[in-house]
């Protein structure tokens, strides 16, 4: 091969080239960014509904990121404002996803606070949203004829419960719920943290 | 030419010779560079401006913070008590002229704090009035400089009120829950001097069938509990919206819609069908008569000033009637069908008045959907962040803190 | 081994063109797409600044000018500039700021929208500039300040205020309320035909206007608002949100609201507000006629019976003043508003 010097050498140049603006520059960027005082860690029990938000593959679906209102009208989906950098401190593996066929769940503990709320659309979303394509997860939940005391009982409407039966959560559908309430980033941040301001045209718009 | 008669090299490899570049190459090249490097700039220009703008509203949410007594007069008492504080008659009481502004600065800020409720006489006229509590909108230092304005400008260069003065009545305030009840209880408790002062009659307000608070708290008898989304004291949270002190018949037609399907909400379809049409009438009363603190801030990074303005005055260019033209001065609603938008929470309030565009573009020529059409994404934010600072409607009750 | 001269010596003369003309070819369309690229350039830069550009006036309608009055924000300070703004207040407020003078519930800009700023609800800088003006109403030349006296005659109902009837001669309210019209018709030129001024001048319709077809559209369109009784609606501390259209609290039978086509203009492109131009013009005659065939308080300039006062003062008007109602004689008026 001819000048096969010059094309290493090149090709090293453009490795190092990306690295420096994808991975160096950033890291110098956002890595000393601190967690907004808002933001608390997560709990044990937080932590644990995580991992079944991971073990699931909710992040296919739902993403974790509202843009800024010039990008798409997220904030008037309630989504809440355009995340930051420092908003995903705790999160490690962040789950920001890439896939929108569910509605993003950066602020749905904002959204949707109630334990009660979270766990009936576990256990059938189509017992809250009838056009829903979310899928159900019934094995998250159990289904009693009576409820033992300390039991949490799932309300469900008449056209959806087990008839003569009631569902109770386990603790991993109250772990995720948990989690769900948990994800909620409607404290201030400050005008200059580091977020995406996107392709809107010199911001304008905003 | 070649020298032809050299021996073959064996390990020749075939190679072209240099030629040069055809001259459309660089060209191409060289203007995708440029496009490249000015896509770039400008894109990081975008990220530049847009955090300018963001600095720049920071540095205006911080002046509307410290704005002078004037600018906070015009803003949060001029839409009732007018400009020039002459009132309006048979309605709000004037403050040019009135002796509670000219008296010692704690009744000002006292009233500030807790709001009136109730029939008072001012300077002879009579009225039955409902002020809101500045308390859980404004801080000490705003409430200072409102009270040395208007004690200044209307109470004869009566003497400047300081941050602590207000602190101190905030401190007395918590002692003393709901709004004052009336000029007698002012009279009573501040202004021994003062004309005399009509009686307050309480409003009898039912006390809550046990049934009903365990509906609101833990969703007992149907549904979801009404807390878990709307909080305990009804103030909302996200886009849950803020439901305390909205009009009875209001919140039922609601509750009813939801129910009928004329209103769609996943969260509230199937609480509203589970619920017994008298359970609906228990639960509307119930969060009409709360006069909860309001807990909604700016949360859109809708610029301010352009909310109020719609607020106040509409524009007139782009055929915006003012929100207060129908939802009432200082937004505090008109029975039956107009209802309160103030300290509204603000994702709630963009999120309706994007649906209401949508019901519009569905064909909709209904009130609402006509106006919203014509507010883009930032005026929807703007007017919902607006109306997250405003006061909530004044209601007859102290806030139920104690009940639970 | 390459010989590289020897094919272009080989080479046909057709060929050679050919590829000349190749060469052309790429040329060509490298040059288009430097143009492309640097044309999407220059106008990404144009659009995203002119979109901060003010978009310019448009042209004049029908040889009529375009007029635009100056923000709030521009009224000047000093002792000038507190009349415009007392002038503004009394406008907005005219029950408290001329309470001796208004003996009904109405304000100046419950007509008047936006403070007197709306186009085709009378503004007052359309105004400002048609006066002084000979009126047949009262066959005289009218001054502004005439022009004043007779809408707190009619249709603020001065009879019924507190001092019995309008602000009389020289009043400082006709020089704040001047003041005010005067600075909000700045710029527009004296006597000019201006885009907007007065109402809406609504053709007649094949149907002509029916009150009972008007109730229908009264019950749909205005009712949520003004109430099915037409009284208005106030808000929780008793201020008036809706204004009333008819009874007692509304403007008198001298009032030009009570003529049917002067409804129907106004209403058909401000009401229902925020919403107007939704309803058709038969929807507009209609519920004009409605509300305008309802008792009101008496005409003011009444001698003798309604019948003569009809005659001589509603005559040439599409009024239903002096018609008889389910019954009922229109113009006899309702009892004083306390």
């Amino acid at each position: 091969m001819n000048r096969s010097l010059p094309l290493i050498i090149l090709a090293m140049a453009i490795l190092a080239f990306a690295t420096t603006l994808l991975v160096i520059v950033p890291k110098f960027q956002i890595g000393h960014e601190p967690a907004p005082a808002g933001l608390h860690p997560y709990t044990a029990q937080q932590q644990r509904g995580r991992d079944q938000y991971v073990a699931l593959g909710c992040v296919y679906c739902h993403s974790q990121q509202p843009r800024t209102p010039d990008q798409a009208p997220d904030a008037e989906r309630g989504w809440g404002r355009a995340s930051v950098a420092a908003d995903y401190a705790y999160d490690s593996p962040h789950l920001m996803g890439t896939m929108r066929t569910g509605p993003d769940l950066m602020n749905v503990g904002a959204r949707l606070p109630s334990m009660g709320w979270q766990l009936s659309h576990l256990y059938q979303p189509r017992a809250i949203s009838p056009w829903s394509i979310m899928p159900s997860y019934p094995f998250l939940f159990e289904v009693k004829d009576k409820a033992a005391p300390g039991d949490t009982v799932v309300w469900l409407p008449a056209k959806s419960a087990p008839p003569g039966k009631v569902v109770v959560a386990k603790p991993e559908a109250i772990d995720l719920a948990a989690y769900l309430i948990a994800l909620d980033r409607t404290y201030p941040v400050p005008s200059t943290a580091i977020r995406d301001d996107g392709y809107a045209k010199h911001g304008a718009g905003r | 030419m070649s020298d032809d008669r050299r021996p073959v090299d064996e390990r020749f490899e075939p190679y072209e010779p240099r030629r040069r570049v055809p001259l459309p190459v660089y060209w191409i090249a060289i203007a995708l560079a440029i496009w490249g490097t000015l896509t770039l700039w400008r894109d990081a220009h975008a990220g530049f401006i847009a955090g300018r703008q963001r600095g720049d509203e920071a540095a205006a949410d911080t002046r509307r913070a410290a704005a002078p007594g004037a600018d906070l007069f015009l803003a949060r008492c001029s839409s009732c008590h007018q400009p020039d504080g002459s009132g309006i008659a048979g309605a709000v009481p004037p403050l040019a002229g009135s002796p509670l502004v000219k008296a010692d600065p704690s009744v000002v800020v006292r009233i500030l704090l807790r709001g009136i409720d109730g029939p008072i006489t001012v300077a002879g006229q009579h009225f039955d009035g409902h002020m809101p509590s500045f308390a859980s909108v404004l801080d000490d230092d705003q409430l200072a400089r409102i009270a040395t304005y208007v004690r200044a400008r209307f109470g004869d260069n009566a003497s400047a009120v300081s941050p602590s003065d207000v602190a101190a009545a905030r401190a007395w305030a918590a002692g003393h829950p709901g709004p004052w009840r009336g000029g007698d209880e002012i009279r009573a408790a501040l202004m021994p001097l003062l004309e005399p002062q009509p009686a307050y009659v309480a409003s009898l307000i039912a006390a809550p069938d046990p049934s009903i608070l365990a509906l609101v708290q833990h969703g007992t008898g149907g549904g979801w509990s009404c807390a878990s989304c709307h909080g305990d004291l009804g103030e909302g949270h996200g886009d849950a919206p803020r439901i305390a002190g909205l009009s009875s018949p209001y919140l039922l037609a609601q509750l009813r819609a939801f129910a009928g399907g004329a209103r769609t909400s996943d969260a509230m379809a199937p609480v509203a069908t589970s619920l017994a049409d008298a359970q609906k009438i228990a639960l509307a009363s119930y969060y009409s008569q709360l006069a909860t603190p309001s807990a909604s801030v700016p949360a859109l990074q809708g610029a301010l000033d352009r909310g109020e303005a719609l607020a106040l005055d509409g524009d007139s260019a782009k055929g915006i009637p003012a929100c207060f033209s129908c939802h009432g001065s200082s937004g505090f609603g008109v029975a039956p069908a107009f209802p309160p938008i103030a300290a509204q929470q603000p994702a709630y309030t963009a999120g309706r008045l994007a649906g209401f565009a949508r019901q519009a573009k569905q064909g909709s020529h209904a009130l609402m959907p006509s106006v919203a059409a014509r507010l883009d994404d930032a005026d929807r934010r703007a007017i919902a962040d607006y109306l997250a600072t405003l006061p909530p409607v004044p209601t007859g009750t102290a806030p139920p803190a104690e009940q639970h | 081994m390459n010989h590289p001269e020897e094919p272009a010596e080989a080479e046909p003369l057709s060929d050679l063109k050919k590829g000349q003309n190749t060469s052309r070819g790429i040329y060509a369309i490298a040059g288009g797409v430097m143009l492309f690229a640097f044309g999407a350039l220059v106008a990404g830069v144009i659009h995203s600044h002119g979109e901060q550009a003010d978009t310019s006036k448009s042209a004049p309608a029908d040889g009529k000018i375009a007029f635009t009055p100056p923000p709030e924000s521009k009224i000047p300070d000093g002792p000038g500039g507190d009349s415009i703004r007392h002038g503004m207040a009394i406008f907005r407020n005219t029950g408290t700021e001329a309470a001796q003078y208004v003996g009904n519930g109405l304000t100046c800009s419950n007509c008047h929208l936006d403070a007197g700023r709306k186009p085709l609800s009378a503004p007052m800088w359309s105004a400002w500039v048609s006066y002084p003006q000979y009126r047949s109403k009262n066959k005289k030349m009218n001054s502004m300040e005439d022009r004043l006296n007779g809408c707190f005659s009619y249709s603020m109902n001065g009879q019924g205020s507190p001092s019995g009837g309008p602000p009389p001669k020289g009043d400082p309210i006709y020089t704040d309320l001047e003041a005010y019209f005067h600075w909000l018709a700045t710029g527009a030129a004296t006597g000019a035909k201006l885009e907007g001024a007065g109402f809406l001048k609504l053709k007649k319709t094949p149907l002509g206007y029916d009150r009972l077809r008007g109730q229908v559209v009264y019950q749909q369109h205005c009712a949520e608002c003004h109430a099915d009784d037409g009284q208005g609606r106030t808000d929780l501390n008793s201020r008036s949100i809706f204004p009333p259209l008819w009874g007692p609290h509304s403007y008198n039978w001298g009032a030009g609201m009570t003529q049917v086509n002067n409804a129907a203009g106004f209403i058909k492109v401000n009401m229902p507000l925020g919403a107007g131009n939704t309803l058709t013009d038969q929807q507009a005659w209609d519920v004009a006629a409605w509300i305008d065939s309802q008792e009101r308080p008496k005409d003011p300039r009444q001698k003798g019976s309604v019948a003569d006062n009809a005659k001589a003062f509603h005559n040439k008007e599409q009024s239903f003043y002096g018609k008889t109602v389910d019954g009922h004689l229109l113009g006899t008026g309702t009892p004083p508003a306390h």
